[in-house]
C-alpha cells in the first residue's frame, strides 16, 4: 500500500450509554479499492458506517479524508464530502413513488422552478434499468413493493449521485442470485471509474468474490485488515469469532417429516396473481418446505395470503384436514399459524419499545393475567429467548432500535418462537444474521420440527434453503414451477426453474 | 463491548418509563419555575383561595385531556370533545330535570345518560375512522359539528337549569380546600396511568401508535383497540360534562366551544407525540397544570386576556420544539 490512503480511521470510539459500540477501530481505505467489513452481529460495522456518514458523532479517535481531519456533523456534510451510503435499514418514504424517492436529493426542476415530473420519472427509469429492475413502474408507491425491491431502490438512489466513496451496508441480504450478480457488475463498473466501495456482508463468498481487502471487526474493535488474496474464508471466520467454527451443513436428517399432511393449500390466488395458475401444495407434519424464486416471484405473497396478512382472491387452506376461515392474522394465529415477516422495521418490530416488549408481542397472554402485565415474567421470557438466540444487547429494557440489524432479526424470530405455533411461516428468517448465529437458528428450527412443528421457509439464499429444507418448491411469475426433493437439490436445477418464465410476462411488483 | 445481560432481575422500570420520567422531569421543572415566578410576582398566587381556584379551573380540561391522551397515543386526534361535552351535558340535563323522580334517581340517571352519550360519540368516531382507515382529524371535525347541532336541537337552544341540590353541592364541595371534582379528575389520571402502563391494553395502545402493522401481524385486533381509544375519549368528555353541570348548575348547548384545543395542548405540552406511540398521562397532568397556572397567573399579574392567549400559544410551540429535540435525542 504505497499511495496515501483516501480515508483513514484510527482508534475510533463511540458509545451509546454504557455500550461501547466502537472500541478502538482503525482502518484505511485506498483509492479505488473494494473493501469488505465483516464481523458478527453487533460487532460495530453499521456504527462505523453511521459515523462516516454523519449520522452519529464519534467520541474519540481520528478520521482523516484526503489527509485532512474529517468529522461530518450531518449526513448532508458527508454527502458533500463525496461519501454516499446505503444503510442497512431502509430510509425510503413509503407513500412517495419510486421516482420521487430516487430523486429526493435533487428533484429536477423546470425553467419555472416547478417539479419536472417527466424528467424525474425518466431519470428514475434509467436508474432502475441500470440495476436491472426493469419490471418496476417508477410511479408505484414504495409501500407496495417488497423488501428486495426496496433494497434495489436504495441502491439505485445512492448510485444517482457521483460519489468518491460508496458504502453498502448488507446490500445483498435480501437479494437473490440474479440481483446480486447485477449489483456486483455495477460495483466492478464504478470501481473501474475510481470510486472506492465499502461492502458489508455476512456472505463470505461474496466478500471473496468482489473485494480487494477485508477488515474484520470483533466486539467493536478492528482485529485485522488483509488483502483478500492473503487469507482464506476460514481465516476470516476465525478472526471474526476468535475461534474455529465448524461448518453448519445439513445433517442429512429429513427423517422427521411424516407422510401426514399438516397444511394443505389448494387453488390459492393472490391479488398479485389474478389470472395465472393458482398455487396448490401440501406441507407435511414435521417438514420444512422451502420456497425458492427470484425477487418478485410471488413467494412472500403466498405466505401473506396463507396467514391472512393480505386478502386472498380465492383458494382454501386446510390445517390437519380442517378447512380454515382466515380473515386476518388473528384467525391464523388462533388456528396455530405463525409468520416471521421479511421486513423487520415495517412489520416485525416496534422499534421504540423495549426488547422485552417486542419479544412478548405475539404471546402477551403468556406474560399477563386477566389483562395485567407481569413484567418479571416478560423479562424472563425475553432473557431466555435472548440466551437461546445469542442476542447481543445492553439491557432488556433498551429499545429494539438500539440493537444491531442482525440482533433485531433475532428478536423478530424470538417473538414467534415463544408462541410455538403448529405451522410457522418464515420469510427471510436469517436476514442479516451472522454465520455463527445462523447455525444456531437452523439448529433451533430443526429441533422444533423434530417436535412436530411444520415450516415453510422463503429465502433469497439458496444455500440456506438447501441446508434447511426437506423439499424446495420453486416459484416464478407467481406460479409454482416445480418441487425438488432433497436428492435432486442442486443450485443449477433450482435456478433453472426460478428463471423459468420470469422474462416472458409483465408482472405487477410485490 | 457490553456483556450480554441475562440476569432477569435488572431494574424494574422499563426504559419507556425511565424516559418518561426524564421527559416529565423537564415539564415538571418548567411548571415549578412558573409557580415560582408567579408566587414572586403576585402575593395572591399561592393563597389557599387561589390554589382552589386553579384546581377548579383545570379540572375539566384535565378530564378531557386524559381521554385525549389515549387517542393521540394511537396516532389519532379528537377535535370533537368540546361539542361532545355539550351534547352529553344537554342529554344529562334533560335527564336530570325529568319530572316525577327523586333526587338520587335523577342524579344516577343523569350521570349514566351523560357518560353514555359521550361514549357513543366516541365509539362512532372510532368505528368510522378505524373501519375506513380515515384520518380522525376529519371524522372528528365532522363529529364536532354533529354533536353541537344535536345539542342545540335537543335543548331547543335553551339553557337547562334547576338541578337537584345534592348535585349542585357536589360541584362546589371542597376537601381541605381541594375541589372534589379535581379529585375525580386526579383519579382518572391514576386509572389511565395504570391502564397504559400495566395492562396488555395499554401496551398495545403504545404499540399501535408506533407500528400498527406489527401489532396487526402479531394477531391483535387493531380495529377494536382504536375504537376503544376513541370511546375512552368520548367517555371522559361525558364525565367532563357532568362535572361542568355540577359546577355551573346549568347545562348549556353552547358549552365547551374550543375546549378540544386546550385538551390537545395539555397532551402535547405534556410531551406526548402527535405522531403517536410516545408520551404519558402524567405528562398530560403536568401539561394541564401548566396551561391552568399560566392562565391564572397571567391574569393575577394584570396581563390582558389577549396577551395571555399569545403566551399560551407560545408555550405550545416551545413544547413542540422541545419534543422535537427529545425525539432526536432518544433516537440516537
Ligand atoms: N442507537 C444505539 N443505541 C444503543 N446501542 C446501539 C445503538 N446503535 C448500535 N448500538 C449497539 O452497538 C453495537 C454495534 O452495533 P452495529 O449496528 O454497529 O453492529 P453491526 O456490526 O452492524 O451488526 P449487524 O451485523 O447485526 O448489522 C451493538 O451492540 C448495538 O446494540
Ligand atoms: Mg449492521
Amino acid at each position: 500500500m504505497t499511495a496515501s490512503p483516501l480515508l483513514s480511521v484510527s482508534a475510533l470510539r463511540k458509545s451509546f450509554g454504557g455500550i461501547h459500540a466502537l472500541d478502538g477501530v482503525s482502518f484505511e481505505l485506498e483509492p479505488g479499492e473494494v473493501h469488505a467489513l465483516v464481523g458478527e452481529n453487533g460487532a460495530g460495522k453499521s456504527t462505523l458506517i453511521k459515523v462516516l456518514s454523519g449520522v452519529h458523532l464519534f467520541d474519540a479517535g481520528d478520521i482523516t479524508l484526503d489527509g485532512a481531519p474529517y468529522r461530518p456533523a450531518s449526513p448532508h456534510a458527508a454527502k458533500l464530502a463525496g461519501i454516499q451510503v446505503v444503510h442497512q435499514e431502509f430510509n425510503l418514504l413509503n407513500d412517495l413513488s419510486v421516482a420521487e424517492n430516487i430523486s429526493i436529493e435533487a428533484m429536477p426542476k423546470t425553467r419555472l422552478g416547478l417539479l419536472d415530473r417527466a424528467e424525474m420519472n425518466r431519470r428514475a427509469r434509467a436508474a432502475l434499468d441500470a440495476i436491472g429492475l426493469s419490471d418496476v413502474d417508477v410511479t408505484t408507491p414504495v409501500r407496495q413493493l417488497g423488501i428486495a425491491h426496496r433494497q434495489l431502490i436504495e441502491i439505485a438512489r445512492a448510485l444517482q449521485s457521483e460519489s468518491r466513496i460508496l458504502i453498502l451496508d448488507e446490500p445483498t441480504a435480501t437479494l437473490t442470485e440474479r440481483e446480486t450478480e447485477r449489483l456486483f457488475e455495477i460495483v466492478a463498473g464504478i470501481k473501474a471509474k475510481g470510486v472506492t466501495v465499502v461492502f458489508v456482508s455476512h456472505h463470505l463468498d461474496e466478500v471473496f468474490g468482489i473485494c480487494d481487502r477485508v477488515t474484520v471487526f470483533r466486539n467493536g474493535e478492528t482485529i485485522t485488515t488483509q488483502l483478500i488474496t492473503d487469507v482464506t474464508p476460514a481465516d476470516v471466520v476465525r478472526s471474526m469469532v476468535g475461534r474455529t467454527l465448524e461448518d453448519a451443513q445439513h445433517s442429512g436428517a429429513d427423517a422427521h417429516a411424516s407422510t401426514e399432511v399438516a397444511l394443505n393449500v389448494d387453488g390459492l390466488r393472490t391479488t398479485a396473481n389474478p389470472t395465472g395458475t393458482p398455487v396448490s401444495f401440501d406441507l407435511k407434519r414435521g417438514e420444512i418446505l422451502g420456497i425458492a424464486g427470484l425477487v418478485g416471484a410471488g413467494r412472500t405473497e403466498v405466505l401473506r395470503a396463507i396467514f391472512g396478512a393480505d386478502p386472498k382472491l380465492e383458494g382454501h387452506v386446510r390445517l390437519d384436514g380442517r378447512a380454515l376461515r382466515i380473515n386476518g392474522p388473528r384467525d391464523a394465529i388462533a388456528a396455530g399459524i405463525g409468520f416471521v415477516t421479511e421486513d423487520r422495521k415495517e412489520e416485525g418490530l416496534i422499534l421504540d419499545m423495549p426488547i422485552s416488549a417486542n419479544s412478548s408481542l405475539v404471546d402477551l397472554g403468556a406474560v399477563s393475567r386477566r389483562g395485567l402485565l407481569n413484567f418479571g415474567k416478560e423479562r424472563e421470557m425475553a432473557a431466555r429467548a435472548g440466551a437461546q438466540l445469542k442476542l447481543k444487547y445492553g439491557k432488556l429494557s433498551d429499545h429494539a432500535a438500539s440493537l444491531s440489524g442482525g440482533n433485531q432479526q433475532k428478536v423478530v424470530l424470538a417473538k414467534w418462537l415463544a408462541k410455538t405455533p403448529k405451522i410457522l411461516l418464515l420469510d427471510e428468517p436469517t436476514r442479516g444474521v451472522d454465520v455463527g448465529a445462523k447455525a444456531e437458528i437452523y439448529g433451533i428450527l430443526r429441533d422444533l420440527v423434530a417436535q412436530g412443528m411444520s415450516m415453510i421457509v422463503v429465502s433469497s439464499e439458496l444455500p440456506e434453503l438447501i441446508t434447511l429444507c426437506d423439499r424446495i418448491m420453486v416459484m416464478a411469475g407467481q406460479e409454482i414451477q416445480g418441487t425438488l426433493a432433497r436428492a435432486d437439490y442442486s443450485q443449477e436445477r433450482i435456478l433453472h426453474l426460478a428463471y423459468g418464465q420470469t422474462q416472458t410476462e409483465e408482472r405487477i411488483p410485490a | 463491548m457490553s456483556a450480554v445481560d441475562i440476569t432477569p432481575h435488572s431494574p424494574e422500570k422499563t426504559s419507556m418509563s425511565i424516559r418518561s420520567v426524564i421527559n416529565n422531569a423537564g415539564i415538571g421543572i418548567a411548571l415549578l419555575l412558573m409557580i415560582l415566578f408567579f408566587s414572586v410576582a403576585s402575593e395572591h398566587f399561592l393563597s389557599a383561595n387561589n390554589i382552589t381556584n386553579i384546581l377548579t379551573q383545570i379540572t375539566i380540561n384535565l378530564v378531557l385531556a386524559v381521554g385525549m391522551t389515549f387517542v393521540i397515543l394511537i396516532g389519532g386526534i379528537d377535535l370533537s370533545v368540546g361539542s361532545v361535552m355539550a351534547f352529553a351535558a344537554v342529554v344529562a340535563g334533560k335527564a336530570i330535570t325529568l319530572p316525577g323522580l327523586g333526587a338520587t334517581e335523577l342524579i344516577i340517571l343523569a350521570v349514566l345518560a351523560g357518560v353514555l352519550a359521550g361514549m357513543i360519540c366516541g365509539i362512532l368516531n372510532g368505528v368510522v375512522s378505524a373501519y375506513w382507515s380515515l384520518p380522525s382529524f376529519i371524522i372528528t371535525l365532522g363529529m364536532l359539528n354533529i354533536a353541537r347541532g344535536a345539542a342545540l336541537q335537543i335543548s331547543g337552544a335553551q339553557t337547562i337549569y334547576s338541578f337537584p341540590f345534592a348535585f349542585e353541592e357536589f360541584g362546589s364541595m371542597l376537601i381541605y380546600g381541594v375541589p372534589v371534582v379535581f379529585l375525580v379528575a386526579l383519579a382518572l389520571v391514576v386509572i389511565a396511568w395504570f391502564v397504559l402502563n400495566r395492562t396488555v391494553f395499554g401496551r398495545l395502545i403504545y404499540g399501535i401508535g408506533n407500528n400498527e402493522e406489527a401489532v396487526r401481524l402479531a394477531g391483535h385486533p387493531v380495529f377494536w383497540y382504536k375504537v376503544a381509544a376513541f370511546s375512552i375519549c368520548g367517555l371522559t368528555a361525558g364525565i367532563a360534562a357532568i362535572i361542568y353541570m355540577a359546577r355551573l348548575n346549568i347545562s348549556s348547548p353552547i358549552a365547551g366551544i374550543g375546549f378540544e384545543l386546550n385538551a390537545i395542548a395539555a397532551v402535547i405540552i405534556g410531551g406526548t407525540s402527535l405522531s403517536g406511540g410516545r408520551g404519558s398521562v402524567i405528562g398530560t397532568l403536568l401539561g394541564a397544570f401548566i396551561i391552568g397556572v399560566l392562565a391564572n397567573g397571567l391574569i393575577l399579574i394584570g396581563l390582558s386576556d389577549f396577551v395571555r392567549q399569545m403566551i399560551t400559544g407560545l408555550v405550545i410551540v416551545i413544547a413542540v420544539i422541545l419534543d422535537h429535540y427529545r425525539a432526536k435525542y432518544s433516537a440516537s
